[in-house]
């Protein structure tokens, strides 16, 4: 990338600019750019609107987003809530807080304390959360852990390594009836899966561990199979 | 087992006998129609025959070794299976695990996917490592009229006149139709699944450049002599590259 000619962009307090090719794009308050931003280092802090896609090195949002097209860069931070409607390619993805993506994720690695959304797949080599979720799409991944806090769905998960876990406290003892901290989803694929609170249609993989809170459908193991005494499993067959 | 012989009215006996004419037509049919069809192989008979893992096939899907479109989703009766088309999935499987010794998976996920990297070659490079021959190489510096450096695109156009020179399917003239046609198409060439067809009717030869197309039916008397895809052309270009 050519940075010599390129000059920065900074927008401050209530503002709006066009897009176009950059150093460092920095929106502080509440800002809008309203085309295509190619750039080094993204930053938005406040409240930042772009309305066109972003393509840079770093990226990072403070505070409230909203992207209306795609998202493409190195490593994305986001400490706040950012709302894509595109896809995002990121090869490092780490998100406090919240982040509704409407196309797919791409990504190496995912990480992720708070609430995500998208509506197609999530692709990532590593994806753990501490979240809740809602995946419309596949979450295929080579190693998954996950702690689930709320209800988190989607549709299928693939991989390798798939660790659901949940760690109750003494708070949801309390508030158990009103939130259920579980995973639905319709079929876990992978080579070892150890689940807890979690309800799936169908569970495929080599070694299979259903934990506590767990209501499967069908087991299809190839090696081990577990089970604790607090899951129901209706059905499991070695192949 | 043991039958008991009844007398049954003759217009019922005739009835079970069209009855049964009609199953067995109606098996033929579908018969057909499963061979016509490509033969499905669901994603755990799949794993068992290649010997592979859920890792795997998963890390393959999302370094685009597999393409989106072999995912084929059918319900059964324990719920969604995927399946894929048997022959191309278990070509690809064989393909990725001669080839990962020597590439990475991105490399491999490169020489699979039809967008064109960025590789250069010289024009004695490409004679030296026996992509093209020397006349064929003279033939295409003489029509097309370009430089020493073949990006990969060139690179392709040769290696297709290559092929269907050396194979003796076309003569000089009708390789000079081909180049015409690819060279005006380039765009889809880059993009889309693409196909090379010659065709030959009383003497007279055309060339066809076939996007995404499943198949193609020609007059009688009209002769087709050769069907080469560019996008295995591509990846066999690519596999005497690496």
């Amino acid at each position: 990338m050519d940075t010599k000619v390129r000059e920065d962009l900074e927008v401050n307090g209530f503002g709006a600019s066009n897009g176009g090719q950059f150093n460092h794009v920095t929106l502080n308050g509440f800002s809008t750019v309203n085309s295509d931003v190619d750039c080094v280092e993204f930053k938005s802090n406040g409240f930042g609107t772009v309305n066109g896609n972003v393509k840079s090195e770093q990226f990072k949002v403070n505070g409230k987003a909203k992207f209306k097209g795609t998202i493409e860069s190195q490593s994305l931070f986001i400490d706040g809530t950012a709302k894509i409607d595109g896809n995002l390619h990121a090869e490092h993805v780490k998100i406090s807080g919240k982040i509704s993506v409407g196309g797919r994720i791409k990504s190496d690695e995912i990480n992720i304390k708070g609430t995500l959304t998208v509506e197609e797949d999530c692709e990532a080599e590593i994806f753990s959360a501490e979240a809740q979720f809602n995946i419309g799409g596949l979450l295929n991944a080579d190693e998954i852990k996950v702690q689930i806090y709320g209800t988190c769905k989607v549709k299928e998960i693939g991989g390798q390594i798939i660790i659901v876990k949940h760690k109750g406290s003494f708070f949801d003892s309390i508030i158990k009836p009103l939130f259920t901290a579980q995973l639905e989803t319709d079929l876990i694929e992978g080579d070892k899966i150890d689940l807890e609170n979690t309800i799936a249609k169908v569970v495929r993989g080599n070694q299979v561990r259903i934990g506590r809170n767990c209501q499967i459908g069908l087991v299809e193991y190839s090696e081990d199979f577990e089970q604790d005494k607090k899951a129901i499993v209706n059905k499991s067959v070695k192949i | 087992m043991s039958y008991e012989l009844r007398i049954y009215p003759v217009n019922k006996i005739l009835q079970f006998f069209f009855t049964c004419v009609t199953l067995l037509c109606y098996a033929v049919i579908q018969k057909g129609v499963m061979t016509m069809s490509e033969e499905l192989i669901s994603k755990k008979d799949l794993l068992e025959l290649a010997g592979i893992s859920y890792g795997q096939l998963y890390r393959w899907k999302r370094k685009d070794l597999i393409p989106e479109e072999w995912f084929v989703r059918k319900s059964t009766f324990t719920g969604q299976e995927t399946f894929f088309p048997k022959e191309k999935i278990l070509e690809r499987i064989i393909k990725i695990q001669t080839m990962k010794e020597n590439l990475s998976l991105d490399e491999l996920a490169d020489m699979f996917s039809p967008n064109i990297k960025n590789m250069e070659f010289e024009k004695d490079e490409l004679i030296k490592r026996n992509i093209v021959s020397t006349t064929v190489m003279n033939f295409y510096m003489e029509n097309e009229k370009g430089g020493q450096k073949f990006n990969i695109l060139r690179m392709l156009e040769i290696f297709v006149l290559e092929k269907l020179l050396q194979s003796g399917d076309i003569n000089l003239d009708e390789a000079k139709t081909v180049l015409e046609v690819l060279k005006a198409n380039t765009q889809s060439i880059q993009q889309k699944s693409c196909d090379i067809l010659i065709t030959r009717k009383l003497g007279v030869s055309s060339c066809f450049l076939l996007v995404n197309a499943e198949d193609i039916y020609v007059e009688k008397g009209t002769k087709i002599v050769s069907q080469v895809s560019l996008m295995t052309s591509m990846e066999e270009l690519k596999a005497k590259l690496l």
